[in-house]
């Protein structure tokens, strides 16, 4: 029935923890149970062999014993060859007168009595002595039937060829003692050593009593049967009396009769044992129900059965919930994935066991974080990216500076200085070429100083004297590349302030090659330094917290700075970016540290593979 | 892979189911029969017994001889029973050399010299033939054992007893004795001395008398002995031919219950002498008897069975045993009162 429900269902599309449990049942449960099975089947059945191996013995024994007893007996008739009297009775053929006869007879029948019935032997309840023509009699009881003697004595009842003692059995005889005593009649010829003759026969009439007392001390359990029977199957004795007397018609059957065979003619089967007795040939057999006889094993056969249930159930538990174990968090994962597929990236699958479900967790768990991680750092510099572009946007095509510029060239067109105005519109040109003119965001350093000369010239013209400036570009600017626009919101920074305290503003510009102790090479270092204010220490430290801060700051002080500072640590790492020195009254000094560009390629790869960059070195971030 | 582990699991049950179901109404768990019937098997071959007596033509030998005839029938054996026409010694030697010649099994000698016949009786042993003695004993080298009827000292002494009975335990006697070289009387009459010196004083052995068991010769000496002793008081026959030779010689001289005769003879011989009251007590065993129990434990011997002390031998009753010697019973007396019950 399991089997079919099994077979209905295809294994294939079981659950994985219906699999383990099919798999635990099938690789403990099911062998156990066989194996249970046979080897109780096959311990039956060696109790049922080694009790037909010994029982058989013990009937021999049995039947030992009781041919020794009949042994006595069949000697008792030799005692009438110690006496002469009888002898010579015997040997006598005819008689002159019938008192003689009736003299003899007395004789002999007192000898009889004296000797078998008052002797020793009270299982011995009759004798008889039968010659060709008389009888002689003695018995302890009345009977009745025809006397044995004359009849087996002339049909020639088949002696042993030995001469040896042979036993009649009652249903050969209708010979009945009073009560139906069970009984055994022993027949023995006697002969006359001397003269070489007949001397007549020797019946013996023995009761049972002493089977049963043989029978008696063989261990014999209640529900076992024991019966002794003649080669007829007559039942000459049998533990339950009512038997005696039957037969058993089975005997014929019996497939050995010293040995023991199972037997499965009645209601139940049967361990039948039998022994034969070669010189008497009566069987004593003895039966027992192999269920009796495998008694005690049933109750160690049940015992064993409620056990391995229990422990069955327990293990079929236990082995559950270790399935469950094991399916329950693949479970809880796949959901969650289902919820990752969405969109949904702030799971937790807990686990706290140490076993592989748990370093699949913590795996899980690990690549969520690193997976949300990288997300949000790529929409930051996303985000990030595309302020500072928009910041420069706005600083390239400053209104105010136009208008401011566009104010200077008025003025100086009044003043009709044309080569002034035309150089100013050149300039103006130029800036206004390079902040439109193309949307890379590394440009070649000599660009980029070119564009801040322009700014400072323009603002020059603007402020006349009391703007100051001198750039050196101490490296191959036409060769080597920097992000663009990082130069100009640092002068504008420096103007702003300068011209707001002092009357004229120095600004010197340099680019060198430098070591760096962070990036542990040769970098390129722009160095912009005023004779501004400076910034009191205070606000500077606030400045630079301003500028490392992850935040986006508006309209504020700073700014400027701030996001050319972001946007070289998005595009390099942290070891790169923006420092501020100053000395308050004493001006300031801004480094912007950047690496060593020097191919168009790897300006390329930089222009486009900033993000990757920073995924690769996630750790590298300033601040 | 299930499907596997199914099919896996129903062969097993099945191979189960199987093994429980009986195949019939009886299932044998052990025969002992089976370990028996090997080694109950032995050929069942006739075996040829040839049986010598001292000499034929003596009753007590013929009456032997039945009881040999009836065991042969009875055990299922061949015996052959020749003995020489003279109770001699070299005429013995003669016929023991013939059966020789033919394939007999087992030879039971009653043998006239204890030393004359040990060389053919070696020579028979080495012809793979076991040899017995029974009734008169060789030295013993040349037998495997000796089935004697009696035991001598027990008949030597009662011997001597019945005669004293009969005489009142004085006057003068003579032995008649068969073969003076034969084993067993002497043995019997070594008894008879012994017994009379020790508790007869008034009696006196005069002559002890040799006939070779022959009737004639007996005849002759009884006669002489009743000449030259005329006051001779009884004569014990020491071998069956002795009492009816006196008897008959007691008759003739008119000496009836004048002199007492005792001795060893059978029934037949013996009937009218003891019923006219010529001789007194007759001693013998049943010859019919030891016939039968010779070739009953000739027989046995060729089966590889000696006998034993105790052994009840079928249809001779229980023998005792003395060394290599078998006796056979106590002596029995025959009196004009129960010599009709015999027939030897």
């Amino acid at each position: 029935m399991i089997f079919e429900r099994i077979r209905r269902l295809r294994f294939r599309s079981f659950r994985l923890s219906t699999k383990l449990m099919i798999t635990y049942l099938l690789l403990t449960v099911v062998p156990i149970s066989i194996l249970g099975a046979i080897s109780y089947y096959q311990y039956r059945k060696s109790i049922e062999q080694q009790f037909g191996e010994h029982m058989p013995r013990t009937l021999q024994l049995a039947n030992m014993a009781i041919e020794k007893r009949m042994d006595e007996f069949a000697s008792l008739p030799d005692l009438i060859y110690s006496s002469s009297e009888i002898i010579s009775i015997l040997r006598k053929e005819d008689y002159g007168n019938q008192s003689e006869k009736l003299q003899d007879e007395f004789i002999v029948n007192n000898y009889l009595t004296r000797t078998y019935i008052n002797g020793n032997n009270p299982d011995i309840i009759g004798v008889f002595m039968a010659t060709p023509d008389r009888l002689f009699a003695s018995t302890r009881m009345n009977y009745a039937g025809t006397e044995p003697g004359q009849r087996h004595f002339d049909l020639g009842h088949p002696l042993d060829e030995n001469g040896n003692a042979k036993l009649l059995f009652p249903n050969e005889l209708d010979l009945r003692f009073e009560n139906g005593r069970p009984y055994l009649l022993l027949m023995k010829q006697m002969t006359d050593f001397d003269n070489r003759r007949s001397l007549g026969t020797m019946f013996l009439a023995i009761r049972l009593d002493f089977i049963e007392s043989v029978l008696g001390e063989l261990e014999n359990p209640e529900a076992a049967e024991m019966w002794v029977m003649d080669r007829e199957g007559a039942i000459i004795y049998h533990t339950d009396q009512t038997k005696i007397g039957g037969t058993d018609p089975r005997l014929g059957e019996y497939p050995v009769l010293n040995g023991s065979f199972k037997s499965f003619t009645g209601n139940e089967p049967r361990v039948v044992s039998v022994n034969q007795s070669d010189r008497y040939q009566w069987v004593i057999a003895h039966s027992i129900s192999s269920a009796a006889l495998t008694e005690r094993t049933d109750f160690y056969r049940n015992v064993t059965i409620v056990v391995f249930i229990v422990f069955a159930i327990i293990t079929s538990v236990l082995s559950v919930i270790l399935a469950l174990n094991v399916s329950r968090p693949i479970k809880r994962l796949s959901s969650l994935m289902k919820h990752v597929e969405l969109g949904n990236f702030s799971v937790d699958l807990k686990a706290n066991s140490r076993d592989e479900i748990g370093l699949l967790a913590r795996s899980f768990n690990s690549m969520i974080a690193k997976i949300r991680e990288l997300i949000q750092q790529n929409y930051y510099i996303e985000i990030r990216q595309k302020e500072a572009e928009l910041y420069a946007l706005q600083t390239q095509i400053n209104p105010h500076f136009i208008y401011n510029t566009l104010e200077t060239i008025g003025m100086a067109v009044e003043e009709e200085e044309t080569e002034q105005v035309v150089h100013m519109v050149t300039v103006m040109g130029r800036m206004l070429r390079y902040s439109l003119g193309n949307d890379s965001r590394l440009v070649r350093i000599e660009d980029e100083v070119q564009h801040v000369r322009d700014y400072l010239v323009m603002q020059k013209y603007r402020f006349g004297s009391r703007v100051d400036f001198d750039i050196a570009l101490n490296v191959d600017g036409s060769r080597l590349h920097t992000p663009k626009f990082i130069l100009q919101p640092v002068v504008e920074n420096s103007i702003k302030y300068g011209l707001e305290s002092v009357q004229g503003v120095r600004i010197a510009v340099a680019v060198n090659r430098e070591f760096g102790a962070a990036s542990g090479k040769q970098d390129i270092v722009f160095r912009i330094r005023d004779n501004g204010p400076g910034i009191a220490p205070d606000r500077l430290a606030g400045l630079l917290a301003t500028i490392r801060s992850n935040s986006l700051v508006h309209g504020k002080s700073g700014v400027g700075l701030k996001n050319v500072h972001a946007r070289i640590v998005m595009m390099f790492g942290g070891e790169y970016g923006l420092q501020v020195d100053s000395i308050h009254g004493g001006g300031t000094e801004v480094i912007i540290r950047i690496p060593v560009i020097e191919s168009t390629e790897s300006a390329q790869e930089f222009n486009q593979g900033s993000e990757r960059h920073h995924a690769i070195n996630p750790n590298d971030r300033g601040g | 892979m299930a499907r596997v582990w199914l099919a896996a699991v129903f062969v097993v049950l099945l191979t189960l189911a199987s093994a429980c179901s009986p195949t019939g109404d009886y299932q044998i768990l052990y025969d002992q029969d089976e370990e028996r019937s090997a080694k109950e098997r032995h050929p069942d071959r006739q075996y040829t017994i040839a049986v010598v007596p001292k000499r034929e033509g003596l009753d007590y030998f013929e009456a032997a001889k039945d009881g040999a005839f009836e065991a042969a029938r009875e055990l299922g054996v061949n015996v052959l029973f020749r003995g020489p026409e003279t109770a001699d010694a070299d005429a013995q030697i003669r016929v023991i050399e013939e059966l020789i010649e033919q394939d007999i099994d087992l030879l039971a000698v009653s043998s006239n010299d204890p030393k004359k016949l040990l060389p053919v009786l070696k020579r028979a042993s080495d012809n793979n033939i076991a040899v017995i003695t029974w009734d008169s004993d060789t030295d013993e080298e040349g037998r495997a054992f000796f089935i004697n009827m009696v035991d001598p000292e027990t008949l030597g002494r009662h011997l001597m007893d019945t005669l004293a009975w009969s005489t009142g335990e004085r006057g003068k006697f003579a032995i008649m004795t068969g073969s003076l070289s034969a084993a067993n009387l002497n043995e019997w009459m070594h008894w008879i001395k012994v017994q009379q010196q020790e508790y007869y004083p008034n009696m006196e052995l005069v002559e002890i008398a040799a006939n070779n068991d022959s009737y004639e010769e007996a005849y002759a000496s009884a006669v002489r002995l009743l000449e030259s002793h005329p006051d001779l008081a009884g004569i014990i026959g020491n071998s069956s031919v002795g009492p009816p030779s006196a008897a008959k010689a007691v008759k003739e001289a008119g000496k009836q219950g004048e002199v007492k005769v005792v001795g060893l003879s059978t029934p037949n011989l013996m009937r009218d002498a003891l019923h006219d009251g010529t001789v007194q007590v007759i001693t013998l065993w049943s010859p019919k008897r030891l016939g039968y129990l010779t070739v009953a434990l000739g027989k046995n011997l060729l089966d590889g069975t000696l006998p034993y002390d105790g052994q009840f031998v079928n249809k001779v009753g229980n023998v005792r045993v003395k060394g290599d010697m078998v006796i056979m019973g106590e002596p029995l007396d025959f009196t004009k009162d129960n010599v009709d019950q015999y027939d030897f």
